[in-house]
C-alpha cells in the first residue's frame, strides 16, 4: 500500500497549478463562461495547443501517436486540476481508449494527436430516443454498400453535437443478430452530409449555470442521420463487434479526475463557505447539526476519492476491473446528490438563488447543483445498471 | 500511489486467512461466549508461533519491525475469522508501551508479548465513555515510591484474561502545560483491584474495573508524568484504526456469507440472488465494505508513516461505523427468520461488528472530531490534503 503522490508527481502537480495560474486568464475563463464548459473557442484552443507542447493531454498513451508513455496517475493529475479550474482535459468522452483498444493503425495516427492538439473532439452518439439504458436495443441503421456505409437514424442527448469535430457513433449494422452482437462504432465528422443538430436545452438554461457546475450544461441536442454516406474507414474496431469496442471506452471512461470531482467539488465549497462566511448570522460553522452533517459528507467524499485512487491503481496494474468501475460510478454520483441536497438544508432558502439573483451564494452553484447534481447518477450507466453490474461481474449473481 | 495491498502484504494476508479458516472455525468464537477466560491458549501459542503478536513490534525486543499496515491485515483477518484472542487489547498496550515505554520496560514485556507469554490490555474509558482528556477521573496520587490509584475504569476489554492493564489516570488538574494524565501498567492481580463482568451484545469479555487504592509502583508510569494525553491519544487512534480493520473483515465475511445465501435460496421458483432488488442490496454491501477498507487502509498507512492521522481515523471508524453496521443487517435481512436462529452462525458476525460500533468513539464522536480539523482553524481545505486536528 501507498497512498502518497511521488515527488515527482508533486512536482507535476505543481507545474500545473502554476500554468494555470499564469494561462488561464480572465479572457480565456469569459469564453469559457459563454461559450459552455466543454466547449473551446478560439482561446481555449489556444490554451489547449499549449498544454499538447508540454505534453500534459494524453500522458498515458504511446509515444507513437503523441502521448508520453506515461503514467494514468500523471494524467489524472493533470486532469484534476484543470477541472478544478473548469477545464476539461481528456477524461469522459474523449474516446481515445477505444481507438487505443481497436483502432487500426490509420485511425490511432489520425484521431490521437488531433485529440492532444485540440482539433479533434467527439461527441458521444450513443443514446437514441428508444435506447438509453437498454442501450444494446439502439436502431440507428448503418448498412454497407460498396465501399460506404450508409447511416440512417437519430440520437438523443448528444452533448458535444452543436461543437465536437466528431462523432463516436454507436449504429446497428446487422439487425438479424442478437442484439449486443449487431452494433458498430463509426467515428465520422460532424460536417459530413446529412447530419443535422437540433439544439436541446436543458433546465440549466437561462440563467447560465456558474462554471463546476455538476452538470452544469445549458444545452444538448438531438441529432439526425439522413442517408449519410462514410467511408468503411470509419469503422472502428470490427463490424458488429461495436458493442464490446464501446464497453472497452466506457470502462475506462469512468476513471478519472472529472467523474469523482463532480461528485465532490461541493463538499470542499461549502467547508471553505460556511468558514469564511457567516450568512445571515446564521453562525452555521458553530452549529452542531450542520458540523455533524459536513462531517458526514465529507467522510463520503473521501471514500469517492479513495475508490478512484483505486480504480487508478487497478489501472497501473493492468486495468483488471471487476466491478470496481461500477463501484465508483454508483458511490460518487449518490454521494454528490446527498452533498447538494444537504447543503440546501444547511443554507436554506439561500440554497435556491440562482446564477446573477441578488443575494446568490457563491454565483448560485449549489442552486444550480441541485438541478444537475442527480444527473450525474444517470449519464455513462445509471447506478441501477451499475448495481446490476456489480452484482452480476463482482459477485457472480446470476441473470434473471 | 497504489492503494491497494501489494503482492508481500497480500501474501501475510492470505497466510493469516488460510491459517485462520483452518484452526479457528465459528465453533470456537461460538464456545468462547461461555468460557470464564475468553479465549482458548493454544491459539494464541499459535499466534504467536507465526509471529503475529510482535510483527509491528521492534525487532530489538523480539519484534518482526514490520509496518502497522501488516498488523492491520492480520488484525482484518481476525476479524473475518471472529478469532475470540486477546489480540486487539494486547496490541494497543504493547503498541504504547513500544512507543513510549523506558527501555526497561519494553526489554521486560515486549519479547514476552511476542512469544504469547504476555496478554495485556488498557482501560481509557470511564462512566463517561467519551474519549476526551476530562473524562479522565481515575486518580493516581504519588506516594513515595508508589502511585495510589482510585477509581472505576468502564468497558475494559479481555480484563479477566489480561496479566496486566494500561490506565489512563489524572495525577494533577489539566493546566495550560498538559492535561495531567499519566499512563500507568498495573498489575491486574494488585491488592485493591476488582472487576465486574459486563453481560455485552458480543458476549465477549469486558469488564468494570475498580481502582481501591491500589499502589502501583513508579517503575510502572509508562512516559513522563501528567504527559500522558498525546500518548493515550495515539494509543486510542491506532486502537480505532485496527478496530475498523477487524470490523471490515468481519463486515466482508458476513457480507459474502449473505451472498452465498441468495445464491442458494430459492423462492419463487429461482435462487433470490436472481432478483434485482436483492442484487442491489448486495452490490451495496460490497460498496459499503470497500469504502470502509479504503478509509481503513489510508489510515494506517499515514500512521505508519509518521503522518497526522487523526482525520483520517475517524473518518474511518465512522463510515464503518454506519456501513459495516449496514452490511451485517443487511446479510440478517438477506437471511431471513435463519439469520435470527441461534444454531446459525451468522450472529456471531453481526453481534460482533454492532457491539464493535460503539467501541473506541461513536459516529458522532468521531465527525465531531473531523469537524473540528475541517471548521476551527483557518485555511481552505481541499480532499487530499494532509489535515491535523487542531489542539
Amino acid at each position: 500500500m501507498d497512498f502518497a503522490y511521488t515527488p515527482e508527481q508533486e512536482a507535476l502537480r505543481d507545474n500545473v497549478r502554476t500554468f494555470i495560474q499564469e494561462n488561464v486568464s480572465d479572457e480565456v475563463r469569459q469564453e469559457i463562461e459563454d461559450l459552455g464548459i466543454r466547449r473551446r473557442g478560439p482561446k481555449v484552443r489556444e490554451l489547449y495547443a499549449k498544454l499538447g507542447e508540454r505534453g500534459w493531454v494524453g500522458i498515458s498513451w504511446p509515444r507513437e501517436y503523441g502521448g508520453q508513455d506515461g503514467s494514468r496517475i500523471d494524467q489524472y493529475i493533470v486532469e484534476e486540476e484543470f477541472a478544478r479550474a473548469g477545464i476539461t482535459v481528456g477524461g469522459a468522452g474523449s474516446g481515445a481508449p477505444a481507438i487505443l483498444a481497436a483502432g487500426t493503425e490509420e485511425q490511432k495516427k489520425y484521431f490521437l494527436p488531433g485529440l492532444i492538439n485540440g482539433e479533434i473532439s467527439f461527441a458521444l452518439g450513443f443514446t437514441e430516443p428508444q435506447a438509453g439504458a437498454d442501450l444494446a436495443s439502439l436502431q440507428c441503421r448503418a448498412v454497407r454498400d460498396g465501399d460506404e456505409y450508409v447511416i440512417n437514424g437519430q440520437k438523443m442527448f448528444t452533448t458535444a453535437a452543436h461543437y465536437a469535430s466528431h462523432i463516436y457513433l454507436m449504429a446497428r449494422t446487422d439487425p438479424e443478430a442478437p442484439k449486443h452482437r449487431g452494433i458498430s462504432i463509426f467515428l465520422i465528422p460532424m460536417d459530413t452530409e446529412g447530419i443535422t443538430v437540433r439544439p436541446l436545452w436543458t433546465i440549466q438554461n437561462e440563467p447560465q449555470a456558474p462554471a463546476g457546475t455538476t452538470y452544469g450544461d445549458a444545452r444538448t441536442n438531438e441529432v439526425f442521420f439522413e442517408d449519410v454516406r462514410v467511408p468503411t474507414s470509419c469503422l472502428l474496431g470490427e463490424e458488429n463487434m461495436g458493442w464490446y469496442v464501446g464497453a472497452m471506452g466506457l470502462n475506462l471512461d469512468r476513471v478519472g479526475a472529472s467523474r469523482y470531482l463532480i461528485s465532490v467539488q461541493r463538499d470542499e465549497d461549502i467547508v471553505n463557505y460556511v468558514k469564511e462566511n457567516d450568512l445571515g448570522g446564521m453562525n452555521l460553522a458553530e452549529d452542531t447539526s450542520v458540523r455533524d452533517r459536513i462531517a458526514e459528507l465529507w467522510i463520503e467524499a473521501q471514500v469517492c476519492r479513495l475508490m478512484t485512487m483505486r480504480s487508478m491503481s487497478l489501472v497501473e496494474k493492468g486495468g483488471n476491473f471487476t466491478y470496481e468501475g461500477s463501484a465508483e460510478k454508483v458511490f460518487a454520483p449518490e454521494h454528490g446528490v446527498r452533498t447538494t441536497e444537504t447543503i440546501a438544508q444547511i443554507l436554506g432558502p439561500y440554497a435556491q438563488l440562482l446564477n446573477g439573483s441578488e443575494d446568490a451564494v457563491e454565483e448560485g452553484v449549489f442552486a444550480h447543483n441541485l438541478m444537475g447534481s442527480f444527473q450525474s447518477g444517470i449519464n455513462h450507466g445509471s447506478t441501477q445498471v451499475m448495481r446490476d453490474q456489480i452484482a452480476r461481474r463482482g459477485l457472480g449473481m446470476p441473470r434473471n | 500511489m497504489d492503494v491497494l495491498p501489494n503482492e508481500e502484504e497480500q501474501m501475510v494476508k492470505n497466510l493469516a486467512r488460510e491459517f485462520l479458516e483452518a484452526e479457528c472455525p465459528p465453533r470456537l468464537a461460538r464456545d468462547m461466549e461461555k468460557d470464564d477466560l475468553g479465549y482458548p491458549p493454544e491459539l494464541w501459542k499459535q499466534l504467536a508461533d507465526l509471529g503475529w503478536l510482535g510483527i509491528s513490534l521492534p525487532e530489538r525486543y523480539g519484534g518482526q519491525g514490520l509496518p502497522l499496515t501488516y498488523l492491520g491485515l492480520i488484525t482484518e483477518e481476525l476479524g473475518r475469522a471472529i478469532a475470540p484472542v486477546p489480540f486487539h487489547s494486547t496490541m494497543v498496550a504493547a503498541l504504547t508501551i513500544a512507543e513510549a515505554g523506558s527501555d526497561a520496560q519494553k526489554q521486560d514485556l515486549l519479547p514476552r508479548v511476542g512469544r504469547g507469554e504476555l496478554v495485556l490490555t488498557w482501560a481509557y474509558s470511564e462512566e463517561n465513555p467519551r474519549l476526551l482528556p476530562e473524562t479522565v477521573q481515575c486518580q493516581a496520587v504519588e506516594d513515595g515510591d508508589n502511585f495510589i490509584l482510585t477509581g472505576t475504569k468502564m468497558f475494559v476489554d479481555n480484563f479477566v484474561a489480561a496479566e496486566k492493564c494500561l490506565v489512563a489516570c489524572r495525577t494533577a488538574p489539566a493546566s495550560g502545560a498538559n492535561a495531567g494524565i499519566s499512563l500507568l501498567l498495573v498489575d491486574a492481580g494488585s491488592t485493591g483491584v476488582s472487576q465486574i463482568p459486563l453481560t455485552t451484545l458480543a458476549k465477549d469479555k469486558q469488564s468494570k474495573v475498580i481502582f481501591d487504592g491500589v499502589r502501583v509502583p513508579r517503575s510502572s508510569l509508562v512516559g513522563e508524568l501528567h504527559q500522558g494525553w498525546p500518548i493515550a491519544q495515539g494509543m486510542l487512534d491506532r486502537g480505532t484504526a485496527l478496530l475498523c480493520a477487524q470490523m471490515v473483515g468481519a463486515a466482508r465475511k458476513d457480507a459474502e456469507m449473505g451472498i452465498d445465501y441468495a445464491k442458494n435460496r430459492v423462492a419463487f421458483g429461482r435462487p433470490i440472488a436472481a432478483f434485482q432488488s436483492i442484487q442491489h442490496i448486495c452490490a451495496d454491501m460490497i460498496l459499503w465494505v470497500d469504502g470502509g477498507q479504503l478509509l481503513t487502509y489510508e489510515a494506517l498507512w499515514k500512521m505508519d508513516q509518521g503522518l497526522p492521522a487523526s482525520m483520517e481515523v475517524s473518518q474511518a471508524k465512522s463510515f464503518c461505523n454506519d456501513k459495516c453496521e449496514a452490511v451485517v443487517r443487511s446479510s440478517q435481512v438477506l437471511h431471513g427468520g435463519m439469520g435470527f436462529m441461534m444454531e446459525f452462525d451468522l450472529h456471531l458476525w453481526y453481534r460482533r461488528v454492532t457491539a464493535w460500533s460503539m467501541r473506541l468513539g461513536t459516529s458522532f464522536e468521531h465527525r465531531s472530531r473531523i469537524a473540528r480539523g475541517l471548521l476551527d482553524q483557518p485555511g481552505r481545505v481541499r480532499l487530499g490534503m494532509n489535515l491535523e486536528l487542531p489542539a
